[in-house]
């Protein structure tokens, strides 16, 4: 059985390493990009199943990637988590209807992160 | 700590709320009981153990208890059980009930998230619902009463479209909505107690609470909670909570694990 796959993307190195242990304890395989045109160059070749996505990083946001993404073939795939520290509701509910299936809030820890990936139905 | 003091907690634990303090939570008793030294005045934790000793079980006492129970919870926890809840039992029981809400009872709540949890699947269901939540610790029954949640508590099961459209968010918190605090009445119940009034719920909601009880009290409890719930009723408990060896008073219902109905003996005693 092929493993699944996740696509991590945030500008920090720490975040990605500590968010990559958790998802690989979930069974993912886990690729990481810094930012969203990294993060849509790497979907264009390979769709993977889950994004982790911060909002604020450097040469493209989260949000714009995300729009982007959802525009590409397969693009609606993959199981979009949000995961910033951006936590004002409105600014939750504006990532929801630009297509995001879930929402971190940092700080996180491995088990909101595993709750999450339950409730989209990654896991 | 000395041992002698973990041996008497050990017994005050079993002896008021039934909870089971094994010995692997000493560490733990010592680190909670820290603060609750501090609350009520005393320079350390041995100091208020000692004058507790001295004196019958009162408020300093329940401190204590209430400091060693477990108080771990977490929105949807055991999504299975929020799924059979919402999608099939409830949606039967509206039909069963003609109109009449259907009546909960979350037993040992915590700090709230089971009830939400519950308030929540019901009002997406549309069904009417009374719910009562009760738990020995005042101090997580004022929490779940706040219903107010950290950003690290609130996420931890719910989804976010969920949290935003039940929860509002202020500077430090989200908190339940009104629509949802008007369907759960909370009150203080030590579940060895026996049901002192003819109250009687459609469901009952008692997870991850045997567990962490005392083998000679678990029946007890379980006896109780027979007599709380309507003949045709339904009792969640935890996912992995067995009670074969403790009572026949209900009996697990195959492919839904936590779920159990009241068994044939229990009918007969109750008509």
């Amino acid at each position: 059985m092929t493993p699944r796959t996740c696509l991590i993307v945030d500008d920090s190195r720490i975040i990605r390493k500590v968010a990559r242990r958790i998802v690989e304890g979930l069974g993912f395989e886990v690729d990481e990009a810094a930012d969203g045109s990294e993060a849509l160059a790497f979907c264009a070749s390979l769709m993977p199943e889950v994004i982790l996505l911060d909002w604020s990083m450097p040469v493209m946001d989260g949000l714009t990637f995300l729009r982007r993404l959802r525009t590409l073939p397969g693009g609606a795939g993959p199981k979009v988590l949000f995961c910033t520290i951006e936590t004002r509701a409105e600014r939750i509910a504006e990532a929801l209807s630009a297509g995001a299936d879930d929402y971190v809030m940092k700080p996180f820890d491995g088990e909101i992160l595993t709750s999450k990936f339950a409730e989209v139905g990654a896991v | 700590m000395s041992p002698e003091d973990f041996d008497r907690l050990q017994s005050l634990m079993a002896s008021r709320a039934g909870f089971r303090l094994t010995r692997d939570r000493m560490k733990l008793a010592e680190h909670r009981l820290g603060p609750v030294a501090r609350r009520e005045g005393f320079e350390t934790v041995d100091a208020m153990l000692a004058s507790l000793w001295a004196k019958p079980v009162a408020g300093l006492g329940w401190s204590v208890i209430e400091a060693l129970l477990n108080p771990e919870s977490w929105f949807r926890r055991d999504r299975p059980t929020f799924e059979t809840f919402g999608q099939e039992l409830l949606p039967a029981l509206c039909r069963a009930r003609e109109g009449q809400p259907v009546r909960i009872w979350s037993a040992g709540c915590s700090t709230g998230q089971e009830v939400w949890s519950v308030a929540i699947a019901a009002l997406e269901t549309g069904a009417a619902v009374e719910i009562v939540a009760t738990d020995l610790s005042q101090r997580a029954l004022e929490k779940a009463r706040t219903g107010a949640y950290t950003g690290f508590e609130i996420q931890r099961g719910l989804k976010a479209e969920t949290m935003l459209r039940w929860f509002d968010q202020t500077e430090d918190a989200w908190i339940a909505r009104a629509e949802l605090r008007a369907t759960v009445h909370f009150a203080r119940a030590n579940l060895l107690d026996p049901p002192a009034d003819d109250t009687r719920f459609d469901v009952i909601f008692c997870r991850n609470v045997l567990n962490d009880m005392d083998p000679v009290r678990r029946g007890q409890v379980l006896e109780n909670l027979e007599r709380r719930l309507v003949d045709d009723g339904c009792l969640f408990l935890g996912p992995d909570e067995q009670i074969e060896g403790d009572s026949i008073a209900f009996r697990a219902v195959a492919g839904r694990r936590g779920l159990f109905v009241k068994s044939p003996s229990a009918l007969r005693r109750a008509a």
